[in-house]
């Protein structure tokens, strides 16, 4: 019995000396990341903005964008620089290789200035000086709205509409068609039509698209 | 008539549209992207409709567009900014540059007239009227007030006599008002027959009257209005302490030692020792060696320059006015920036980052590299006999000639025999003001290196070697040998210290008996490392050679090593990637290094082969997006 109770105890571990473990194999860890999104750099997406705009320089884009609206639609160049990831040397600031919360909200903020701008100038312009709009604001179908868009497409994503994936048309005309529908709806002040809003905002869009900020 | 035109332009145009509405045969939206992602890299900017058009042309020639691309200034701007960021050169507010000896203040008297006027003049500048010695050229009794430091005024101003003012002070006409300001009558006035680089604006206060009307001429007082080449040791024969008096702000100057033992002596008028020593030293014609402050302050305004230039100063954003330091700064940094685009742009050998002897300059740099980089030397190394840069690192003899409101551009095939590319310009001498900050920056940006403690036990030692000091010698061992190279360049600064004055073990600097070394030693040799033999130069212990060969021989170094052409290929493929390099990658780097040492270490040849590389053209994640 006795030698029964002593078989069954639990064997006592004691601790010992702490000891390396032995590698069995050595295997490199693959940890690289892989097509990660490449940011355009602040000073081409500064120099793409103005050859969207039509401005030959940044001071130049500023007093178009600014217009006679003061701050409304466009700060200052120089409350947006940092925002963008242009690198602050003086103060040992690197240049932003990744996007935050502020570089989008200024995208965002920049984008609309240049969409509602170049609907003023171009819709309401002669054809021969348009920039961006290089088409009649009226578009009653999908057929002519791709044709339209097309352009846009390529002067903000640098290839044909052809090439986006298949419903890319398709969402941006669900997106033209709604607001041009509820343009005006609830008393809503609009500097707009009802088209010129609906290219405004398919403008936005393509201006916040991740395609335009990446390469 | 006109309006049919603009009709069927629009009609053309839509057609244009419609036909451009799908993608061009044998064009896939990898190639698309591709060319877009060059055309980033190269052009600056993402392709226009224009270039888009030519993309899609049946016969197009990408490899041919790449060349053309890499010979444009775009591309030269895109390699100068990876060494721009890695180097940070911009110096920040921390460091101020206003020497006393080139920087003329303003001050507000009163005229005969009873009228404001201005008057500019130098601080400390010596004078021989003991009322007026090393302040304003007017005493209290003769204006009505008295100068304070920081830029504070006591007294009520009183009318100045017109026999004072014109005993004290000269009318001129200098180089910030008159393009033409070295011929005898200057005639061409700024903004009204002269119209300078956009980028030049005097603040207002430099240009303007106190009764709002545009300034024709100037007060100087006579000292600074001087224009002799070289002046003469001053003494006055005042010794001892110095004393406070009647009538005077600051205690009157006395002779220092170095005054007595050479009295009378020729000093140059561009050194420190020109404004504290002599009295018949000046501004030079037209003051062209000073730039003009806006008021009493230490730093006082000066220009108007663009707070921010993100696309250069060829496209500035709104000017504000900076200080005569801000000034300088500026300049400081375009040089290094024009140095890099001028490399790049002429696909020279990338060792020449730090090799090259070249440099560009423009009118303020003129001015700077002849009045303000000397006014840096030599208050306390004139005690070793030097009065006088002896050794610039820019010579002054190789400048062009340009006047200070110039702001074009010029090479400058050689700058002197201790020039070494970016390592001797002021921004990286200032931005990197220590020897051993220069050697960590060159460890790590050229040779891709860094420094990483090891696991050691820090205990309390009295070991000045930190190259064998536990907890230290990890890092040190490396970097003070790196350090040493720039043992002949005074730290926050830009003098050299030539051999002559300045040998690597001074038998004049030697330890006493009390293990002490004679006065005004150990500004330059360290005590630490000196003996009764003697004293051995400043940063100099780890490595006699490296400290004798200075920043030449640091370049030749670093650019000699075997990580340098891989470490410039990395940075160059980082940048291009957007991304740090991994294991992975090593193949394309090898490749690329091995292109860059084969094309004799010129870029181009790396970046046309990067950017073919499947790597670079997969770089970024293209999953479709909505």
């Amino acid at each position: 019995m006795c030698l029964a109770l002593v078989s069954c105890a639990p064997a006592q571990i004691k601790p010992g000396p702490a000891t390396p473990l032995q590698p069995t194999g050595v295997r490199p860890q693959d940890r690289a990341p892989k097509e990660p999104a490449r940011l355009v750099p602040p000073e081409a997406y500064l120099r793409t903005y103005l050859a969207l705009f039509g401005a030959a320089s940044p001071s130049e884009a500023q007093k178009l964008a600014r217009a006679s609206d003061n701050g409304q639609l466009f700060d200052n160049w120089n409350d947006y620089l940092s925002a963008l990831g242009f690198p602050d040397h003086r103060n040992d600031l690197p240049r932003a290789n990744q996007t935050n919360a502020l570089m989008v909200a200024s995208f965002e903020r920049l984008g609309i200035a240049l969409c509602d701008r170049a609907v003023e100038r171009d819709l309401r312009g002669p054809t021969e000086t348009r920039q961006l709009f290089k088409f009649s604001a009226d578009t009653d179908n999908i057929s002519v709205f791709k044709t339209h868009f097309d352009i846009l497409h390529r002067a903000f994503l640098g290839y044909p509409l052809d090439l986006a994936p298949a419903d890319r048309a398709a969402k941006f005309y669900a997106l033209y068609e709604t607001i041009v529908l509820h343009h005006g709806e609830k008393g809503l002040k609009s500097r707009f039509t009802p088209a010129e809003a609906g290219w405004a905002n398919v403008c936005y869009g393509l201006s916040r698209h991740p395609e335009f900020h990446l390469y | 008539m006109r309006r049919r035109y603009g009709w069927l332009s629009f009609v053309v145009c839509l057609l244009c549209a419609q036909h451009v509405a799908s993608a061009a045969p044998g064009k896939t939206l990898d190639a698309y992207r591709h060319f877009r992602a060059i055309s980033i890299d190269l052009v600056g900017r993402a392709p226009n409709p224009a270039e888009l058009a030519a993309f899609e042309r049946p016969h197009f020639d990408l490899d041919a567009w790449i060349d053309k691309q890499l010979g444009t200034p775009a591309y030269a701007d895109r390699l100068a900014r990876i060494y721009f960021d890695l180097l940070r050169l911009e110096v920040g507010p921390a460091f101020t540059y206003a020497p006393q000896v080139t920087t003329l203040h303003r001050q507000q008297i009163l005229g005969p007239d009873g009228k404001p006027l201005y008057i500019y003049f130098r601080h400390n500048q010596r004078r021989e009227r003991p009322e007026t010695d090393g302040e304003l050229c007017l005493t209290a009794a003769e204006s009505g007030i008295a100068l304070l430091p920081n830029n504070q005024v006591r007294g009520t101003p009183i009318a100045v006599s017109q026999k004072v003012l014109s005993a004290r002070t000269t009318v001129v006409k200098p180089w910030w008002l008159y393009r033409d300001f070295a011929e005898p009558m200057p005639m061409m006035l700024y903004r009204q027959l002269w119209a300078p680089d956009p980028l030049f604006q005097p603040v207002d206060e430099l240009v303007t009257d106190p009764d709002q009307r545009p300034t024709v001429e100037i007060r100087v007082c006579n000292e600074e209005a001087q224009t002799a080449p070289m002046g003469h040791i001053f003494t006055t024969g005042r010794n001892g302490p110095p004393v406070p008096q009647p009538g005077r702000v600051r205690p009157l100057p006395v002779d220092d030692g170095y005054a007595k033992q050479h009295k009378g002596e020729a000093i140059s008028c561009r050194s420190a020792l020109a404004l504290n020593m002599s009295v018949d030293c000046g501004c030079g014609p037209g003051l062209q060696f000073c730039l003009p402050g806006s008021d009493g302050g230490n730093d006082p305004r000066a220009f108007a320059l663009p707070a921010h230039t993100p696309l250069g100063l060829e496209q500035p954003l709104d000017s504000t006015p900076q200080s005569v330091s801000n000034w300088y700064k500026r300049w400081w940094s375009e040089e290094a920036l024009h140095y890099l685009t001028y490399l790049f742009s002429n696909d020279r050998d990338i060792r020449e980052l730090l090799t090259g002897r070249y440099s560009m300059v423009n009118g303020p740099l003129v001015q700077f590299y002849r009045a303000g980089e000397p006014a840096g030397c030599c208050g306390r190394e004139k005690n070793f006999g030097m009065t006088v840069e002896a050794e610039p690192l820019f010579d002054a003899k190789n400048l062009p000639e340009m006047e200070p409101s110039d702001l074009g551009w010029r090479v400058v095939a050689d700058r002197g025999a201790h020039a070494a590319g970016l390592l001797t310009m002021p921004v990286f001498l200032t931005k990197y003001a220590s020897r051993r900050a220069r050697g960590a920056v060159l460890y790590n940006a050229f040779l891709c290196k860094s420094f990483l403690s090891g696991n050691a036990q820090l205990q309390p030692s009295t070991e000045p070697n930190l190259m064998i000091r536990p907890g230290c010698a990890t890092c040190h061992a490396t970097l003070e040998p790196l350090a040493a190279y720039f043992s002949r360049v005074e730290e926050t600064q830009w003098i050299y210290l030539p051999e002559w004055y300045f040998p690597l073990r001074n038998f004049t600097c030697r330890k006493n008996g009390q293990g002490k070394m004679a006065g005004g030693c150990d500004t330059f040799y360290d005590p630490a490392f000196s003996n009764g033999q003697s004293g051995l130069l400043r940063g100099a212990y780890a490595s006699l050679d490296h400290a004798a060969s200075g920043p030449v021989g640091a370049a030749e170094a670093v650019t000699a090593a075997p990580e340098f052409a891989g470490c410039a290929a990395r940075r160059i493929t980082e940048s291009f990637l957007g991304r740090a390099l991994t294991e992975d990658d090593t193949p394309l780097l090898e490749t690329l290094t091995t292109t860059l040492t084969k094309n004799g270490y010129r870029p181009r040849a790396l970046v046309r082969a990067l950017v073919r590389s499947q790597i670079y053209r997969h770089a970024n994640n293209s999953k479709a997006s909505p």
